[in-house]
């Protein structure tokens, strides 16, 4: 088959459009395998709205979900669903309406964009659905605009990046420079490490000396990186807003020859880093706890479902984990 | 095919490459250095392998866009059975290579055997290879570190890793088997004309289903040359590198249309489109400046081609 370039163009631009249109969300039945049957008031359905199930993080909040369903079958269902792409906030607003249509008593959910889906879940709160927010923080502006009132569950990444940021500035002094690897610059969690990391930097003297975004991906940060550490030759510290970043920028670092001279940190304590912390490439990670973020979400759910509890916002714990090189 | 056009057109290129060195070589302190030019030849090697088999499909007049996919399963395949199963690297990446073969041999016999475009076919590969990533590694990025890294550490005399020169190796058997062989001759004619050919009495299939397997399994070596550099297996990897191996394969000069273009000039494009990326990330340059640039550096570097060329159309 021949086409003319423009020809081709097209097609690329029709599939685009086609592709970002009708992505199906993914949608995993309920612990049992069956999709679930309609509702019982004695037995609440609880959704569990996230990102991508591909990011290793939502994954891991997936499966401790499920643990806690599976453990606790006669007090509720649950329905999990995630995205096919992180940052697609229309497929996000998509499964909202659809656990709507289905009936769930409450939507726990991780928002994708702590703004874009905001009406949508008050469209979910009118029709009498608990709404409780998990890992990203929703804006409190427009929260308070449209109304909705969501309880929030979940850790405070400013200060887990802070602590982080700390950590690296204990092994440097004033005026030492660093560079941030940042996330994707619309999510919340990434603006909230970067903060926490900027907070540590400035309370201890030292200077960013660059910063761009990484968008979360170990291949971009580590071209980031490689390039940060030519233009800066005197840089002490890459500080990743997470740990695939971190692995990135480590291999950076090693291909530079500077291993020990130029200190990495990362955030989330994912499985691949773990030999980093201990041959001490990778200074310090940061802990939130993912597996038990949606269990505490759903948790908090079930408990203002029962009238057991108010609504209150609670924060989970973030805690500091230090490599071989940070202790 | 490596005519005098040809190698103005190359010339062309490393024109406009000189010409970003020094824009960046002004604008920022340190990029004129040994280290800038180490690590974009550190970083070259697999885009380059995936441009040269892209090359070659497009020459055919056919498109690849499973290759970020294809490479990130690889990946996980070559990390897996590093990490999980204690593979030695000598079997594991053979292994790797292997399956980007494989998923190359699905995208050829179903775009030749069931004559579906490429383009549709190889967007489902893309799907489905991610997915297939996502299954083995469990979504979990793999560290496989000290295993793997010798490949990517530089070798003595030369100053860059194994990885460059053997990605130089493939660049030029592409460049040859396009340029000086019955089969590139067939990739040239089935690009222009398919029809043409198969009047002629001559099983276009063949050259097709071999196209893609070469494409995969070279994403394959790819997968190769990037987890040894991270010391990582990232299922995330590859994500939109089809879209820079096709800006790379268009501004080194290929048609889109098929039947015309070179490996060598893909090699040019893959080094502009490195460099660029290389020298605004030194430069601390913001995401939406930066992606602003490297379309507009895209689009021009084309535009400039087509006036080059009909300007010589002209003189002749």
């Amino acid at each position: 088959m021949r086409r003319s370039a423009s020809g081709w163009l097209w097609i690329v631009g029709a599939l685009v459009l086609v592709g970002g249109c009708t992505k199906p969300p993914q949608e995993q039945p309920t612990a049992d395998g069956k999709p679930a049957p309609p509702p019982k008031p004695a037995k609440p359905r609880v959704a569990l709205v996230m990102k991508s199930l591909a990011n290793e993080f939502f994954g891991t909040m997936a499966e401790g979900a499920k643990a806690h369903q599976a453990a606790a079958a006669g007090r509720y269902d649950l329905v999990v669903n995630g995205m096919r792409n992180e940052t697609d906030v229309s497929e996000q607003v998509t499964l909202i309406e659809q656990m709507v249509a289905r009936k769930v008593a409450a939507i726990v959910i991780a928002p994708a964009d702590s703004k874009a889906v905001i009406p949508a879940l008050k469209r979910a709160a009118d029709a009498g659905v608990l709404v409780v927010n998990i890992d990203n923080r929703l804006d409190p502006a427009v929260l308070r605009e449209t109304g909705l009132e969501a309880v929030f569950v979940g850790p405070d990444n400013r200060e887990g990046a802070r602590k982080a940021g700390e950590a690296v500035a204990r092994q440097l002094s004033a005026g030492d420079g660093v560079a941030l690897i940042e996330g994707i610059p619309t999510a919340f969690n990434s603006q909230q490490r970067s903060l926490g990391l900027e907070d540590a930097a400035m309370a201890a003297g030292l200077v960013i000396v660059d910063r761009q975004s990484g968008q979360w991906e170990m291949e971009k940060a580590n071209a980031i990186a490689a390039a940060v550490l030519t233009e800066h030759p005197a840089l002490k510290a890459i500080l990743c807003a997470n740990d695939s970043m971190a692995l990135g920028a480590v291999a950076a670092v090693s291909a530079a020859g500077k291993s020990g001279q130029v200190l990495v940190s990362g955030f989330d304590n994912v499985p691949a880093v773990q030999p980093l912390l201990a041959d001490g490439r990778l200074l310090v990670t940061v802990d939130q706890h993912g597996d038990r973020l949606a269990v505490e979400g759903i948790e908090t759910a079930l408990a203002i479902l029962n009238q057991e509890k108010s609504p209150a916002d609670r924060t989970t714990p973030v805690d500091l984990v230090e490599g071989q090189a940070a202790r | 095919m490596i005519n005098k056009t040809r190698l103005s057109e190359w010339g062309g290129l490393v024109l406009v490459w000189l010409a970003i060195v020094a824009l960046f070589g002004l604008l920022a302190e340190h990029f004129l250095s040994a280290a800038t030019f180490t690590t974009l030849a550190g970083r070259l090697p697999a885009l380059a392998v995936i441009a040269a088999g892209m090359t070659l499909v497009v020459v055919s007049g056919g498109i690849d866009l499973s290759v970020g996919s294809v490479m990130a399963l690889c990946g996980a395949v070559l990390g897996l059975a590093v990490t999980q199963w204690k593979w030695p690297l000598l079997a594991a990446v053979p292994l790797a290579i292997l399956t980007g073969a494989a998923a190359g041999l699905t995208n050829g016999l179903l775009t030749a055997g069931l004559r579906i475009p490429s383009f549709l076919v190889t967007l489902g590969l893309l799907e489905v290879c991610r997915g297939l990533s996502y299954a083995v590694s469990g979504s979990r990025t793999l560290f496989i570190g000290a295993g793997i890294e010798p490949l990517a550490r530089p070798l003595p005399f030369l100053g860059v890793p194994a990885t460059v020169p053997a990605a130089l190796l493939v660049v030029v058997t592409a460049q040859i088997l396009l340029s000086k062989t019955v089969f590139g001759r067939h990739l040239v004619a089935i690009g222009t004309n398919e029809n043409a050919v198969r009047l002629a009495g001559i099983d276009t299939r063949r050259a097709k289903v071999t196209v893609f397997l070469l494409s995969g399994a070279l994403a394959g070596v790819a997968a190769v040359f990037a987890v040894a550099r991270l010391g990582s297996a990232d299922p995330n990897a590859g994500t939109g590198l089809e879209l820079a191996a096709i800006a790379a394969v268009v501004i080194g000069g290929t048609s889109l249309a098929g039947g015309t273009g070179s490996v060598i000039g893909s090699l040019l494009g893959v080094l502009v489109i490195a460099t660029l990326e290389a020298g605004l990330a030194q430069l601390g340059a913001s995401e939406p400046l930066k992606r602003m640039v490297t379309g507009g550096v895209i689009i021009a570097a084309v535009a400039a081609d087509g006036l080059r060329r009909r300007l010589s159309a002209d003189r002749d």
